[in-house]
């Protein structure tokens, strides 16, 4: 009809169509329109047509009957829950889909830049900023983990003031007023402000202006573990304040002393970054090799191509006998060694090293050939443990080598606050005691449980009028406090971090503080502000911004208004600047005298170590971390002192007796594992455990070893004790690992992961010599009863990589996270029934003394001719058609049968409600649930359950491929534990997609199968190992 | 003594008359229970209620409660399954086997053994039920029409299991029951109380000893016999597929299935022996139930005692010539391993102490029978035990090794099971004849008509 | 005795011997309807009798046959036909799976059909109302006796012969059996019908609990309510009850940087159109619009709100000014509001806004299109539909 308007007269303006199908004159729509109205909907509905033959009677009836029929169905119906939407809906929250958020870390002082994963405006997952230029993507299982702590029940939820020995809840604006007064009082005698080290410009800056407010503030911050010794040694040496960075990526030997920098010491993420870079199987030939000579069995140590039994206290005169050794056999020369200095290092000779410490000369002299045919491309690298007379050695063993190139020069991590050395610490105890001290402010640190005994820090406190503490958790130091003020999370503060020149990570809040506390800094803020009384959430957002405008903002020559800089920058989450960092490197030539070949005395040395999981304490409340096996060890919920075989037999004790260990007039007494690889009359301890006040879970989880710091000389080292006397106490405590401790002696288990296949290994010079090495004299194929299900469209598979892998454990942390795994306690890990569904199986073959390690992540295989699958009765685990060896978790009626069946072990079994077991139903909580991943079942009891592929994430990316109408790409798709792994040991895709970079990792030349021959066809593909040594075989 | 084995010992020992053996057998039923009866009946229902509370509180709280874990998904449940099911099988096996070989001594104790049976067969069931996660979801096993549209998995072994062991119940409680209607007719017109005759006339149905049901009847029992031989071993063969399907090394053995049967038979004939010294003891039977049955079942101990044992050899070997390494490792673990207490107790038990049957001595006389018939059910337990556990505890990947120890409640579960059979036994005892009245009459001497056709 | 109707005549002897000799005389005579007694099946008997071979074979046979097939086929169709899975690699229909449930079924059917044949088919049972029943005969034979009984309705049967027949063979006893007299019992028993009710009570009453109530119990509810918060769900942790939170104010998301000129009248810098307007944009713009805009700007934009003035009408999207404006403009207005129009950020994306303002254009082009314009559009379709 428009058409015939049009014909008639030309009017334009009443002539428009109304949809393009009109437009385009489809036939349907003219006619839908001409019936718009259409007549007689009702007409063919007549009473006595429609309804006749129904009489009154039979309507009734019917009517009675269904109304009793519905009353009957519908009886008592159950709602499945309310529907609570938003009133208004933020723009970027979209129901049922994530958010992303870029922030960082504050889990240690490295500060990674974290991505924080949210659903309606909950985080429920931590993972690396992949725009951050130092930890690129990757955090550690610390900071996965640390998502719990947020949620933690047992965190503090008000402020409490004690009057009369007892704690009460109070409100904000009393407390805020009364430390006023007092503060305001207190001028004159010292206020003391004990923190950790602060990395924070911003933070800085506040606390400087709390001095400023009150002159008599003092600010000490310390952290138990920290880099101050080596940072002096280099000051000694080059002048500058701290310790260079080292571009592991280049070194093509490194020698590790007592240096774990895969595992606690420095920025770990990025180290391990790098030092995985130089394992890539599709360059052998670049691989890296590995020297650590330690006395702890460390993380690093267990990725060494080869390594030396060497005591801490015995480094100095080995690596002064490696400089002989280099200097007079290879002679090399150097002008930063001295006349005495020769004559000083001429006095240790490497054989009678290897002699006395019982090294093995062969290998050592490899290392010196090593270390000499590598100058300028290789490192030392001495462990922050180490005292500074051996860091200086350290330093001009690289010197002389030409190390010193390694060091980046353009870079480095940024001095902050020098740290009080004990003694200030000791001065403020006596100045405390003296009264001298009114008012003492622990910004979110916990001297009490930290500092050694014989500093008696809690007695003194009590002589202090105004104790505030400002935690999360309950700690030890709050107890002696007056306030205790609740802080927030990470996840709830706003916050600035500058560790490395010229890098500024931004942390922002992805959830407003779910209980009544406040971010420390807003605290501090608030007290130095004029009016207490108007406190806002936004006080401290509003200060961090002008510092920024005033002090960072013009560091980048940013085109753009601040306020579009600051919206960029809070979206990226860290920002860089054109800052470079001065190193001299100019070697002043120190001295280093009175050393003599220290004789290797009977009596015990002690390494104090930082924890792998809790790092000094902070994370004890977490489960997840505590149940987390050590990387080495396995042991989970506990520390022990590590010694090995036959120190033990020494002492005559064997795994979890209890021993006492005596430093001067200090003692702790903790129980033993006998650990392989470490050195005689030695032992090893993890700090962080212990903790007397820190919420239910950490109860009795461990021994605290804080009393045991070696405060006394400066020279000396705070975490190496020497003479330590050792002895057997006639009680013992079970000690939980997570896979037994490895038996060297039972001929019947010895090696057998190496004689089953399960591990395969080679080395570098039988690769290159022969990539096809590991399948040759091998039945490539099985014969099989049926015929392969053809599986033709996506396919998912994964590759491990055996050479990168380093058995950190990030990945089960983020797994953890990613599939709500519970945690289920110390009993029921001792029972064997651990949930997490991936684990790192960690071998050892060769000796006791001399492990060789082995590590490997163990998780579902997805075996195309899946055992489990077969001998399910009720059909609840089978295949689906993109290759996933999928469970059902609502069918499953818990027979075990599939559990039984695997020949991998890596099925979970609900046996009980693990959250309503541990500590009372401490993780069935509402909070907690806050946390849960909605897109991951909270499995009941009575459920199997194993590693799905993160088939959540498959989904999520199949439905979105589908809306963009693509097909759905290997890709596309990535894990968690992927995701999380710091070395990209981890690969995972489509098996059939010939072009991506997961086939290559597939099929390489190195991948095997675990247990092959069992033909249950896995889609988990291993690259074996290739140890760097010297030799072809094994 | 010497006997002359050209001709047949009687079945009864001194000669009685038909309805001497009617009341003989009635009397149990006829007599109120007396002391020495709720004795043993409070013990047993102790036992039972121990039993009870035991899967009360699993059920309250989970298959935790048990000392189950990864790598050991199954072990007293299990073990007690398959240890309960063997013993079902001596009743099966004593009255269609030994019926179908015409052994004339059956009859004196066919219609104990069919009981146990039924009852041990009842005592197994339980187990697949409580031992699931989810016992309430157990119907999951059974393939109904249900809402998802979903079936069960049918190349599973545990849904054979339910076919087989809900098939041999139904089956042998049929057998027993037909076994039975001739007895309910000679009970019915024996018995002078009103409430029990309608009782036995109704389970009689109505029996009345014509002979043209005779007839049809002896085929019938004949045939039911002639399926039931090939079901008792199927039941068995079924069960230790359980394991023999799996690829578990200890489990995955193609020798499991007559190595079941026998130690069915073995553990079940030991368990008949036990209960019968006692009740042939309690309810004066001596005469109906002779030491010469005793001995005949002693020396089918001895028999497949020595067949289990050469299975246990047979095993060891396999795995040194298949040159299989996981296999060979699971033996030399199961013999020296941590589990070795385990394996020992078995081997002493089944292999060594049964050998004592070789004399006739033994044999004949009763106290040395009951120690040694205990015996061997200790160690049939132990060697389901053994196998479950041991092979279970060290497989493939020794990362993922584990050891099993027992919880109070999976001994309160066993010491249920064995609660529930004995009470249901005594309950047999006192309701129903332990002896087939009219299957002993049809062996009495003189029973059947002379040949010369009775002309006189 | 009752005067009922005689059922037969019956005859005990003591030993066997007598009983066979008995039986052979009377199967001799040609009685048919005779029946011996015996406490146990007497062996030779069925030869005195003259019995034909029980048939009870055939039915074990063909009921276990059908048995195997039936199992057969019902796990062929389950496992491949009707629900198929891929299980541990095999094949939908793994013969060798199969074989033992089989085999089950087939010993299950042929037992019980063998039984259930015998009692119901051949014996006619149950039967406790026979005449035989409760005579001093039945007790005899049951217990040590051996009896032959003749029934009445037999051809030949004559009172007087068979009696003297009976006391030719030496018959220890002679009786007659007659038919008991027929009682009957009201199934109205209030008894019974207060049995019924209860039952009936009993059954409901659970059936309701379990269905009602267990069932929605953890942990029988299948995982229902889990430790866990879905969108859009309630918390129990927040006294709001909010399960979804909202982001902390000044904030960003990856991937949302805030507008910038958000809460400004004009932008500064009109941002411009990231889309080109594809037939898909057009038609998300199109469904936008219709749901969002027309309410109030009408479906063709002229501002003739669909609210029937329960609304303040907004200006048409056709006046100089809208067309005037550049694609940022909307932008800006879509995102802030204007005047009494709020916001739309929360309801429209990024991408639906800008497909909504090409909508628009396509609206106003429309509206404000020249003849010439028109007549080119009809050439361009007509030349593209297809006939």
């Amino acid at each position: 009809m428009a058409d015939q308007n049009f014909s008639q007269n030309d009017k334009p303006e009443a002539n428009y169509w109304r949809s393009f199908e009109e437009l385009y004159e489809d036939q349907k729509t003219l006619e839908a329109k001409k019936h718009e109205f259409t007549e007689g909907v009702t007409d063919d509905f007549s009473v006595d047509k429609n309804l006749s033959g129904l009489s009154r009677r039979k309507f009734i009836a019917l009517l009675s009957a269904s109304a009793a029929l519905a009353g009957a169905g519908c009886s008592d119906y159950r709602d499945k829950g309310e529907v609570i939407p938003y009133n208004v809906k933020p723009e970027e929250v979209n129901p049922g889909k994530p958010d992303y958020y870029a922030s960082t870390c504050n889990g240690c002082l490295q500060n990674c830049g974290i991505l924080v994963k949210t659903r309606e405006g909950r985080p429920i997952k931590i993972d690396g900023n992949p725009d951050h230029p130092i930890n690129k993507g990757k955090v550690c299982a610390k900071g996965e983990a640390s998502i719990l702590n947020l949620y933690d029940p047992s965190r503090l939820q008000f402020p409490l003031v004690k009057s009369g020995g007892i704690f009460e809840k109070t409100s904000w604006e009393n407390v805020d007023s009364k430390i006023k007064n007092s503060l305001d009082s207190a001028a004159g005698s010292e206020i003391a402000i004990i923190t950790h080290r602060v990395n924070s410009p911003t933070t800085k800056k506040l606390l400087e202006e709390f001095k400023i407010k009150y002159p008599s503030a003092k600010i000490y911050s310390y952290d138990i573990f920290h880099n101050e010794i080596k940072n002096s040694a280099w000051k000694k040496c080059y002048g500058g304040d701290v310790f260079p960075l080292i571009k592991w990526d280049e070194a093509n030997i490194i020698l590790s002393l007592e240096g774990d920098f895969l595992g606690v010491e420095g920025n770990v993420v990025e180290q391990m970054r790098l030092f995985a870079n130089r394992k890539d199987v599709n360059n052998v030939k670049s691989f890296n090799r590995l020297y650590v000579a330690e006395g702890n069995m460390s993380l690093t140590g267990m990725n060494a191509d080869y390594r030396f039994r060497v005591r801490p206290d015995q480094q100095l005169s080995f690596v002064l006998s490696l400089l002989n050794e280099l200097t007079s056999k290879k002679n090399i020369t150097s002008t930063a060694i001295d006349a005495n200095t020769k004559n000083l290092i001429s006095g240790f000779s490497l054989k009678d090293f290897a002699s006395k410490n019982g090294v093995d000369y062969k290998k050592l002299s490899l290392l010196v050939n090593d270390l000499a045919a590598n100058r300028g491309s290789a490192m030392v690298y001495g462990g922050r443990a180490l005292d500074e007379q051996t860091q200086i050695a350290v330093n001009l063993l690289n010197e002389v080598l030409g190390n010193t190139k390694l060091y980046n020069a353009d870079q480095t991590d940024v001095a902050h606050s020098v740290y009080n050395s004990m003694d200030e610490c000791k001065a403020l105890v006596a100045s405390m005691n003296a009264g001298k001290v009114k008012t003492v402010i622990h910004f979110d640190a916990n001297p009490v449980y930290h500092f050694s005994k014989d500093i008696q820090y809690e007695k003194a406190l009590s002589k202090v009028s105004t104790v505030i503490t400002l935690t999360e958790f309950e700690n030890e130091t709050a107890f002696a406090s007056t306030y205790v003020l609740p802080i927030n999370h990470t996840l709830e503060s706003w916050g600035d971090y500058n560790v490395r020149t010229g890098v500024y990570s931004l942390q922002q809040p992805v959830i407003s503080p779910i209980y009544k506390t406040r971010q420390k800094e807003a605290v501090i803020l608030n007290w130095i502000s004029d009016n207490p009384k108007n406190y806002s959430e936004k006080l401290y957002l509003d200060y961090l911004k002008t510092n920024w405008q005033q002090n960072i903002f013009p560091k980048v020559s940013s085109p753009f208004t601040f306020e579009k800089f600051w919206v960029g920058a809070l979206h990226d989450g860290v920002i860089t600047t054109k800052e470079k960092a001065v190193i001299d490197l100019s070697f002043s030539s120190v001295s280093l005298s009175g050393i003599k070949p220290s004789k290797d005395s009977s009596n015990f040395t002690v390494l104090i170590t930082e924890s792998y999981r809790l790092s000094d304490g902070r994370f004890s409340n977490n489960g997840w971390l505590q149940e987390l096996p050590h990387p080495v060890s396995k042991v989970t919920w506990d520390n022990y002192a590590a010694i090995s075989e036959k120190s033990a037999k020494a002492l005559s004790i064997k795994n979890n007796d209890l021993v006492e260990i005596k430093f001067d007039k200090k003692k702790i007494t903790l129980p033993v594992i006998l650990q392989p690889g470490v050195a005689e009359n030695f032992i090893a301890v993890e700090s962080g455990y212990g903790r007397k006040h820190s919420g239910i879970i950490a109860e009795e989880s461990g021994v605290n070893v804080q009393p045991l710091y070696n405060t006394t000389a400066n020279t000396n080292t705070p975490w190496v004790l020497t003479n330590v006397s050792v002895s057997k106490v006639a009680s013992s405590h079970k000690v939980i690992s997570t896979q037994d401790h490895q038996n060297f002696d039972d001929t019947l288990t010895k090696d057998a992961h190496i004689k089953r296949d399960i591990i395969q290994e080679g080395t570098v010079l039988q690769f290159l010599k022969n990539p096809g090495f590991l399948h040759e004299g091998k039945e490539q194929h099985v014969p099989n009863m049926y015929d392969d299900f053809a599986y033709n469209d996506v396919k998912w598979g994964m590759s491990i990589d055996l050479n990168r892998c380093i058995g950190c454990g990030n990945c089960v942390a983020a797994c953890n996270v990613e599939n709500n795994i519970p945690v289920v306690g110390k009993e029921q890990v001792e029972k064997g029934r651990e949930m997490m569904w991936l684990r790192i199986d960690r071998y050892y073959s060769g000796t006791p003394e001399e492990p060789k390690v082995a590590v490997q992540p163990m998780l579902c295989q997805h075996c195309d001719q899946a055992p489990c699958e077969n001998v399910c009765p009720v059909a609840a685990t089978q295949h689906s058609p993109d290759g996933l060896n999928q469970m059902v978790y609502n069918r499953c009626v818990g027979t075990r049968y599939c559990s039984n069946n695997c020949p991998y072990k890596v099925r979970r079994f609900n046996f009980l409600n693990f959250r309503d077991y541990v500590a009372g139903g401490h993780y069935l909580e509402d909070s907690v649930s806050l946390m849960h991943n909605p897109e991951v079942t909270v499995r009941s009891r009575g459920v199997m359950e194993k590693c799905s592929f993160c088939i959540q994430r498959i989904m999520e990316a199949r439905s979105e491929a589908i809306g963009k109408n693509q097909p759905l790409k290997g890709s596309d798709v990535q894990t968690a534990c992927q995701v999380s792994c710091g070395t990209e040991a981890i690969k995972f895709g489509n098996i059939n997609d010939k072009n991506e970079e997961f086939y290559q990792y597939r099929n390489h030349k190195l991948g095997y199968y675990v247990l092959e021959e069992l033909n249950v066809k896995p889609n988990v593909t291993y690259l074996a190992k290739l140890r760097n040594t010297h030799s072809e075989e094994v | 003594m010497n006997i002359d084995y050209s001709q047949e010992l009687p079945v009864i020992e001194r000669s009685i008359t038909l309805a001497d053996i009617d009341r003989l057998i009635a009397k149990p039923l006829d007599e109120k229970p007396d002391k020495k009866f709720f004795i043993a009946l409070s013990i047993t229902l102790t036992l039972l209620l121990i039993g009870a509370v035991s899967v009360t509180y699993l059920f309250l709280n989970g298959t935790g409660v048990w000392g189950l874990n990864q790598p050991v998904g199954w072990a007293f449940d299990i073990t007690n399954f398959v240890f309960w099911v063997g013993i079902g099988h001596a009743g099966t096996l004593i009255s269609a086997v030994l019926y179908l070989l015409r052994q004339k001594w059956r009859t004196g104790i066919a219609r104990f053994a069919e009981a146990m049976t039924i009852f041990a067969v009842m005592c197994a069931g339980i187990f697949p039920v409580i031992h699931t996660g989810r016992p309430w979801l157990a119907g999951y096993l059974m393939p109904y029409p249900n809402q998802h549209g979903l079936w069960v998995n049918f190349t599973s072994p545990l849904v054979w299991d339910v076919f087989a062991v809900s098939t041999y119940f139904t089956v042998s409680l049929v057998f027993w029951y037909v076994g039975l209607i001739p007895d309910f007719g000679i009970l019915r017109d024996k018995t002078a109380s009103k409430l029990k005759k309608t009782i036995y006339s109704i389970f009689s149905l109505g029996w009345r000893n014509s002979h043209r049901n005779w007839q049809h009847y002896e085929k019938a029992y004949m045939l039911l016999a002639g399926f039931a031989t090939p079901l008792v071993l199927s039941v068995h063969t079924i069960v230790s597929f359980d394991f023999a399907v799996s690829i578990i090394p200890g489990w995955h053995t193609t020798i499991f299935p007559p190595y079941f049967v026998a130690g069915a038979i073995f553990s079940g004939f030991a368990m008949v022996v036990t209960v019968l010294i006692f009740v042939r003891k309690v309810f004066d039977l001596q005469e109906i139930i002779t030491v010469n049955h005793l001995e005949k079942m002693n020396k089918i101990i001895l028999v497949t005692g020595s067949m289990v044992g050469y299975a246990y050899g047979m095993e060891f070997f396999i795995a040194w010539y298949s040159g299989n390494p996981f296999e060979q490792f699971v033996f030399i673990n199961r013999a020296f391993g941590p589990y070795a207490w385990a394996y020992w107790i078995m081997v002493s038990c089944n292999v060594i102490i049964p050998q004592l049957f070789w004399f006739k001595k033994i044999r004949r006389t009763i106290p040395a029978m009951l120690v040694i018939v205990i015996l061997v059910n200790v160690g049939m337990w132990f060697e389901r035990f053994v196998i479950t556990v041991s092979s279970l505890h060290r497989d493939f990947l020794p990362s993922s090794w584990g050891y099993f120890v027992p919880s109070i409640f999976d001994l309160g579960t066993l010491i249920g099971s064995f609660g529930l059979f004995f009470t249901l036994v005594l309950i047999f005892t006192k309701t129903l004849p332990v002896v087939a009245m009219s299957e002993i009459k049809a062996v009495a001497e003189g029973a059947q008509p002379s040949h010369n056709g009775g002309k006189h | 005795m009752n005067a009922n109707k005689l059922f037969g005549l019956t005859a005990l002897f003591n030993t066997p011997d007598e009983l066979v000799h008995a039986a052979a005389k009377v199967n001799e005579l040609g009685y048919k309807n005779y029946d011996v007694h015996t406490p146990y099946p007497l062996h030779g008997m069925d030869a005195v009798m003259k019995l034909k071979p029980s048939k009870l074979g055939y039915i074990t046979l063909s009921f276990g046959l059908s048995g195997a097939a039936f199992a057969l086929l019902f796990m062929y169709w389950a496992m491949s036909i009707d629900y198929p899975m891929i299980i541990g690699g095999k094949p939908y229909f793994a013969l060798p799976a199969f074989v033992p449930i089989t085999f089950e079924v087939t010993v299950l059917f042929a037992t019980l059909a063998t039984v259930i044949g015998m009692l119901a088919f051949y014996f006619k049972f149950p039967s406790n109302s026979h005449p035989l029943h409760d005579t001093p005969y039945m007790k005899a034979v049951s217990s040590d006796k051996y009896g032959i009984c003749i029934e009445a309705d037999d051809v030949l049967f004559d009172f007087e012969k068979v009696n003297l027949l009976f006391k030719e063979l030496h018959a220890q006893t002679i009786s007659e059996v007659y038919f008991p007299a027929v009682e009957r019992t009201n199934i109205f028993e209030p008894k019974f019908l207060t049995l019924l009710v209860l039952i009936a009570l009993l059954t409901s009453g659970a059936t309701y609990v379990t269905l009602n109530k267990l069932i929605y119990l953890t942990p029988f509810d299948w995982m229902m309510n889990q430790n866990r918060v879905n969108a859009q769900s309630k918390s129990l942790f927040y006294t709001d009850g909010f399960g979804m939170r909202k982001p902390v104010e000044g904030t960003v998301a990856r991937n949302y940087i805030p507008y910038e000129y958000k809460g400004l009248a004009a932008p500064v810098v009109p941002l411009s159109n990231p889309l080109t307007p594809t037939n898909e944009v057009m038609n998300l713009g199109k469904k936008r619009y219709l749901t969002f805009c027309s309410p109030c700007h009408g479906n063709l934009g002229d501002g003739d709100s669909r609210l029937r003035g329960q609304f303040p009408n907004p200006p048409s999207l056709h006046s100089e000014k809208v067309r005037g404006w550049l694609d940022g403009n909307i932008y800006h207005v879509i995102v802030n509001g204007q005047n009494v129009m709020p916001s739309y950020a929360s309801q429209l994306s990024r991408d639906e806004r800008w497909a909504v303002i090409h909508y628009i254009r396509a609206l106003q082009k429309a509206k404000n299109a020249s003849p010439s314009e028109i007549i080119e559009a009809k050439k361009e379709i007509s030349s593209n539909v297809a006939p």
